[in-house]
């Protein structure tokens, strides 16, 4: 998650807007935007984003949902440029991030996918069905001790 | 319309663009095709990954070039000899086996490829390779661990991976017969070419496979837009709609 003290506002606008496929994280919680800046001069605010995985089917989304938001407040000058520097990551998810999408029953990403926990029972003891799942950005699980079957956040 | 690509540099990302694209048409014709579930969501998600990669990678060119080209007229109004993928990756989807041994031989390619690519002087390129590489670990470890189970399998599944491996190692000498725009855009191709054939040697070995000895096929190189039989009936597929309908919106 990017820290930029200028332009809170629009920050916090943005920070509206729920990831389209996880909806109990928003873009800014998800690192996919990095930058924003406001010229009032020209009445315009810039975005800088950048993409999650290159596949992601909700890229296009992204800017859609961002071009709404922003309008929905009045700006209606906006550009939005997409950067591939510095590569997103997920470790740019805060602890605080993580465990809102272990409530909601996504495991959170681990270093080197390591140690998965069961979003259910909370147990390490669990077993990779398969490295693809439901979205780019998961995989298959299932918990050895409660048998819940889950989606794993990837490690990029 | 026709599409020219003036630029060298954006030559050299143009053919790992077309690599991608077509592996991923590949790929998707697979889709609702798995032999399980699973693998179909796998196959469907590894091609969704290489049509995003090659999307990425038809900006970057289009940039170079100025923007007088979409990524999307790059892919849809581009005829046969103007394409520049290798012939690897055009291969069909005979069999189970043919999909990952050609998978595999990819992935390998593609690996050390991005690998050199995240230090090239292109900042773009160098940040979406490093992007790359990450998904490149996941259909790595896919296919890899298929090649072991249909090697390691029943004397039919270690037959069939075998046969496959036989004829796509015919598309394998191209691969490496680097021109000069490679030479300038790839760090060390000579390690690509190393890298490739240890590695390949490697999992082949620890899957009861082998690399025999094949004679390549009398075609001209990729590097030049030439194509086997496959190529033609992919694109009539992969193109049809938008040439059919210029003007069809999703």
């Amino acid at each position: 998650m990017v820290t930029q003290k200028e332009f809170g506002h629009l920050w916090e606008l943005l920070s509206e807007i729920p990831d389209p496929e996880i909806p109990v994280i928003n873009l800014v919680e998800l690192g996919v935007i990095r930058h924003i800046e406001e010229k009032p001069d020209q009445d315009k605010i810039i975005v800088t984003i950048t993409p999650t995985y290159t596949g992601c089917p909700a890229k296009k989304l992204f800017q859609d949902l961002i071009l709404e938001k922003l309008a929905s407040k009045g700006y209606h000058n906006v550009e939005i440029i997409s950067q591939l520097f510095p590569v997103w990551s997920t470790d740019w998810l805060t602890d605080e991030t993580k465990e809102k999408l272990l409530k909601e029953g996504i495991s959170p990403p681990t270093i080197g996918d390591k140690i998965v926990q069961c979003p259910k029972c909370k147990s390490t003891d669990t077993k990779m069905v398969s490295a693809f799942g439901s979205t780019p950005c998961q995989s298959l699980y299932t918990c050895n001790i409660c048998s819940e079957p889950f989606n794993y956040f990837k490690c990029y | 319309m026709k599409i020219t690509i003036e630029n060298k540099d954006a030559m050299s990302v143009i053919r790992l663009a077309d690599t991608s694209v077509i592996l991923a048409q590949r790929l998707a014709e697979m889709c609702s095709n798995g032999l399980t579930l699973e693998e179909d969501i796998a196959l469907s998600n590894i091609s969704l990954d290489l049509f995003g990669r090659a999307d990425e990678l038809y900006k970057i060119a289009a940039r170079i070039e100025g923007n007088k080209f979409t990524p999307d007229e790059y892919v849809f109004h581009r005829n046969e000899r103007e394409y520049y993928n290798i012939k690897l990756v055009e291969q069909p989807n005979h069999d189970f086996a043919w999909v990952i041994a050609r998978q595999l031989l990819h992935d390998i390619y593609a690996k050390e490829l991005f690998t050199q690519l995240s230090t090239s002087s292109n900042h773009e390129v160098a940040g979406l390779s490093q992007k790359v590489l990450k998904e490149i670990k996941y259909s790595y470890m896919h296919s890899h661990d298929w090649t072991n189970r249909l090697g390691l399998g029943t004397a039919e599944s270690n037959e069939r991976m075998q046969r496959a491996l036989d004829h796509l190692m015919k598309y394998v000498d191209e691969l490496f017969n680097f021109d000069e725009l490679d030479k300038k855009f790839i760090p060390d191709p000579e390690k690509l070419k190393a890298v490739w054939f240890s590695e390949v040697d490697k999992i082949l070995g620890e899957s009861n496979l082998k690399r025999n000895a094949v004679a390549p096929p009398s075609m001209r190189d990729f590097r030049e837009g030439f194509h086997s039989e496959h190529m033609g009936h992919l694109l009539s597929i992969m193109q049809f709609l938008p040439r059919a309908y210029p003007d069809a919106k999703w």
